[in-house]
């Protein structure tokens, strides 16, 4: 990576990481909350998008989210907090290897549905093992930062800056081409040399660990989870909504998303109450993608080349005539 | 665990067998040729369920009466989603096409939500028709009616597409829509017809889950996880692997919960490493085309 791009990258990150860490000093509690969430879901939007560039629709991160909290509760005793944290994460890492490695061959709809029943399975798991995992009494993970939202805003936002870093490494002059290619034609990406197994199973991998630091956070909120916080839909369909309002294939995309969607949410929920706000996740999908598959971040990209491209053109005429 | 009790808990899995395969097989007839992964099935199973639930409630009509009006009514709003909504999704690649109807699935039942609230509900229906007695095993009225009607719909789907005119254009036109195409096959419209056809079949399946199950809005997402999972089991557009995969997930549901100890909420979980497993071992399904990729 060249010294501009590093520089960039860098001024994305504190870009990215400012507004929260505004809202962490204000101390305001509602929207310190609001934050909180906000990072929490563009986290688990970015570990689906990541899987998602190799043309793996999953519908079953919420199985990696509720593992990443579930790990971080389970392990902490055995390691100790930070290394706990750490081995949680790494235990998703591993679950969706062999994961990834299973759902390899199958096709777009068996991958899709293959990844919702894990998620499924998942939760019975975590049900009929009550002396492992607490069952549906729940589990008592170790809480961040002491349990001042504050801190914990800063302690998630630096969890948000790592997974848009990861991310912008997948999209990244090494990854990004091959990913793609997987996505679009995996037949040409085998037969021109690209490691499709590798890449794919890589990608799950990464996919897999950061939906679970974003399932960590969560849980640690309150220091308390039980099966129904976690593994549910709303965690397997969230991410899907996130990315696809903010833009796909991109690290600002799932970021903006999650701001833009709990925006949305909260007007839903000022409308029709607690239940049925989800409405608008599904508004969200149809909309954008029958209307602008891009999502907010590609249709604007657009706007700024199509804004530039005259000028260009503009430049070229004068220059043909200055000669 | 004795003779009977099994016999009881295997004849209870197959009439509920008989609500997963109508299910499944609108829901493989749709995918099978449209290739559109339509999520919004289950849904539209929700709301024939509660249609007919209204229709018994609010005007004491038949729930016989209730299924046939939830067919068309459902088969009528098919077609107004596919003209508004999936005839623009088709021409997008197929990435596209499963998000836009799993927000489609998301959209109708968080109304349903906010409309009638997430509270389950019990159709008080007199039973449809009498109950089925062999020996010491009994099957209640409403299973009986829902083994008849699951059957038979499954049946009907199986017939429009292999002895009917529509059906054979349907064949056709999944194959090579564009051979189709040349050949003066309307393509958009058969996709459409069997995007209808599917949706009424919903539309009655919905009428049996209020007879046997509770009406709820999630109860659609529950029905097309399964139903999807039979036809992953059955592959993908074969209408009778969906039979076949419909009574082996029912009776895998229905065993477990009945014999192994808490197995109510082992369920949903036994029938999906069941899933996982035939679709390691076979990844286009139990008969489906195997594809080499």
């Amino acid at each position: 990576m060249n010294a501009a791009r590093l520089l960039n990258r860098l001024g994305f990150y504190a870009a990215v990481a400012a507004p929260f860490v505004v809202v962490a000093v204000a101390e305001h509690p509602f929207f310190v909350q609001i934050a909180i969430g906000v990072a929490v879901s563009a986290i688990l939007a970015l570990a689906w998008d990541i899987l998602s560039r190799t043309g793996q629709v999953s519908l079953g991160h919420a199985a990696f989210f509720g593992m990443g909290g579930y790990g971080s509760a389970l392990l902490t005793p055995v390691f100790g907090p930070v290394l706990g944290w750490a081995a949680g994460i790494l235990l998703c890492g591993a679950v969706a290897v062999l994961l990834g490695a299973v759902t390899l061959r199958l096709r777009r709809l068996y991958f899709t549905i293959a990844t919702l029943s894990f998620s499924l399975s998942i939760q019975v798991f975590i049900l009929v093992t009550p002396d492992l995992t607490g069952g549906s009494t729940g589990i008592m993970p170790p809480v961040i930062a002491g349990g001042s939202p504050p801190h914990q805003l800063l302690f998630i936002t630096a969890c948000l800056v790592v997974a848009a870093t990861v991310s912008d490494i997948f999209l990244g002059p090494r990854f990004r081409p091959a990913f793609f290619m997987i996505r679009n034609n995996p037949h040409l990406a085998a037969a021109s040399g690209v490691p499709v197994t590798r890449l794919k199973i890589l990608a799950f991998a990464v996919s897999g660990m950061v939906a679970g630091l974003a399932g960590a956070c969560y849980a640690g909120l309150y220091g308390y989870v039980i099966p129904e916080d976690v593994f549910t839909t709303n965690w397997n369909v969230l991410p899907l909504a996130v990315t696809i309002l903010g833009g796909m294939d991109t690290t600002l995309g799932p970021i903006i998303g999650a701001v833009a969607l709990r925006a949305l949410e909260e007007v839903a929920r000022h409308f029709v109450g607690g239940v049925g706000y989800q409405v608008v996740y599904g508004a969200v999908i149809i909309l954008f993608i029958v209307g602008m598959p891009v999502g907010l971040v590609g249709f604007a990209r657009g706007l700024v080349r199509r804004r530039r491209k005259p000028a260009a053109e503009a430049d070229t005429v004068k220059a043909r005539l200055a000669s | 665990m004795t003779i009977a009790s099994v016999s009881q808990a295997v004849l209870l899995s197959l009439t509920i067998a008989g609500l997963y395969a109508a299910v499944a097989a609108g829901l493989t007839l749709t995918v099978g040729v449209t290739r559109i992964i339509n999520f919004a099935h289950g849904e539209f199973v929700m709301l024939g369920a509660f249609l007919t639930y209204w229709l018994h409630t609010r005007y004491a009509l038949s729930p016989w009466l209730g299924m046939a009006a939830s067919g068309v009514a459902l088969g009528l709003f098919s077609m107004l989603v596919y003209r508004v909504f999936l005839a623009r999704v088709l021409k997008q690649d197929e990435h596209n096409q499963l998000l836009a109807t799993l927000g489609l699935s998301i959209l109708l039942l968080n109304i349903a939500v906010i409309l009638w609230s997430p509270d389950p509900r019990v159709m008080q229906a007199p039973a449809l028709l009498p109950s089925l007695r062999l020996g010491d095993v009994s099957i209640p009225g409403n299973n009986f009616a829902v083994a008849l009607v699951g059957l038979t719909l499954f049946l009907v789907m199986l017939w429009i597409k292999t002895h009917t005119r529509y059906g054979t254009q349907m064949r056709f036109a999944s194959d090579d829509p564009e051979l189709a195409l040349h050949a003066g096959i309307n393509v958009d419209r058969v996709f459409e017809l069997s995007f209808v056809i599917g949706g009424a079949a919903a539309g009655v399946s919905g009428g049996l889950v209020a007879l046997v199950l509770y009406v709820q809005p999630t109860v659609g997402v529950d029905l097309v996880i399964r139903a999807f999972a039979i036809i992953a089991l059955g592959g993908l557009g074969n209408i009778p692997g969906a039979l076949v995969g419909a009574a082996i997930l029912a009776l895998a549901e229905g065993l477990t919960s009945t014999f192994v100890p808490q197995g109510g909420s082992w369920g949903f979980g036994v029938a999906f490493l069941l899933l996982l497993l035939v679709l390691i071992v076979r990844p286009s399904g139990l008969f489906g085309k195997q594809v080499q990729t």
